[in-house]
């Protein structure tokens, strides 16, 4: 027996339920973050980005990671990143060939992501037919592949990734147990766990204010906006069931992560929980 | 390349994803068969297939192969 956000269901149903609730929210996911947070889940995931810090070269696994916002970013940091890396031997020249000099002009060519790579992987069709769909519009396809799998049971071999990220997914996993688990094999040694997420405001004055708007307002929008009142009920349910930070730090712990610990943004609205495998 | 097509050849699975991917069941390698655009585990006896260039690595989204039966107690 489980829950359904405030419903209790068998795990079958569970699975089944989340999938639905994402496969009628997809084409709506962006427009709906985007009014249920005010904008500000772009400046939530700009921050784990900046966290993640990653350098040309990265390899990363962003797991539920749908309709690509993660990816996207990532692709964006490692090619500042990269072209600020060729401008600074350029200032200098000392170091660079003339095949280099020359091929530096030539940005679509020269590696302009320092053999980053991002794999989004996620369970619903629909979620990742939505982020292939925008990375064309957007034109991203360098270092950028899908993988339709389950965050509990992944298609990937051990010790492959240099950074597993789960964004406002890990709620919606059935067995987190098991997706930590599965993120600490995947993750080379060395490696880094990041989990953005919703979590616990411990503020009493804030809390009646955030469940407030959670149950008052969310549902509403979902059913103006996406002609969905129920999905997004789930939504707002099931950010009240998932466990607070520092459970979730020791579910990390248990899966055999070190040195875990976690930020909270917006006075715990969001958390990002950070672990390494070592 | 647009959504939509069905009927056009079948979008070809990104190279480099084949340095990473393996059965989701037994974790072991896979065999990318062009021909009808899936990734095979020999050992298991089942396929994965791609659609619209998406690797489906589910067991639910497998079809066995009818090569070999599948190896005991390999669920």
């Amino acid at each position: 027996e489980m829950h359904f956000g405030f419903q209790t269901v068998t795990e079958e149903e569970r699975r089944e339920k989340i999938y639905q609730v994402f496969e009628n929210v997809a084409k709506k996911y962006d427009v709906m973050n985007d009014s249920m947070t005010l904008g500000i889940h772009r400046v939530w995931k700009d921050m784990l980005m900046h966290k993640m810090n990653p350098c040309p070269g990265t390899l990363l696994l962003d797991v539920a990671g749908g309709t690509g916002d993660i990816a996207f970013r990532f692709i964006n940091y490692v090619r500042s990143v990269r072209q600020r890396q060729l401008q600074r031997k350029l200032k200098h020249h000392q170091n660079l060939s003339w095949q280099e000099i020359f091929e530096s002009y030539q940005k679509d060519k020269f590696n302009s992501l320092g053999d980053s790579q991002v794999v989004v992987c996620d369970i619903n069709r629909e979620m990742l037919k939505v982020g292939k769909q925008k990375a064309q519009h957007l034109g991203y396809s360098e270092g950028l592949s899908w993988v339709l799998g389950n965050a509990e049971e992944l298609p990937f071999d051990d010790d492959k990734f240099d950074v597993y990220t789960i964004a406002f997914g890990i709620r919606n996993v059935t067995r987190i147990d098991l997706a930590l688990q599965e993120a600490y094999r995947v993750l080379k040694p060395g490696g880094r766990f990041l989990c953005l997420e919703f979590s616990h405001v411990s503020n009493p004055l804030l809390s009646r204010f955030y469940d407030l708007y959670s149950f008052q307002v969310i549902p509403v929008l979902g059913e103006v906006i996406a002609g969905d009142w129920k999905s997004y009920q789930y939504l707002v349910e099931s950010i009240r069931q998932f466990p607070p930070q520092e459970e979730l730090k020791a579910m990390i712990e248990d899966a055999g992560f070190f040195k875990v610990d976690y930020e909270n943004l917006n006075f715990g609205i969001v958390a990002i929980h950070s672990g390494f495998k070592l | 390349s647009g959504s939509g097509s069905g009927s056009a050849r079948p979008q070809p699975l990104e190279p480099s994803l084949l340095r990473f991917l393996v059965c989701p069941l037994s974790k072991r390698p896979l065999r990318y068969e062009e021909a009808t655009n899936e990734l095979i585990n020999e050992e298991l006896g089942i396929a994965y297939p791609i659609i619209d260039g998406i690797p489906n690595m589910v067991p639910e989204a497998a079809r066995r192969t009818h090569k070999k039966p599948p190896a005991e107690g390999s669920e």
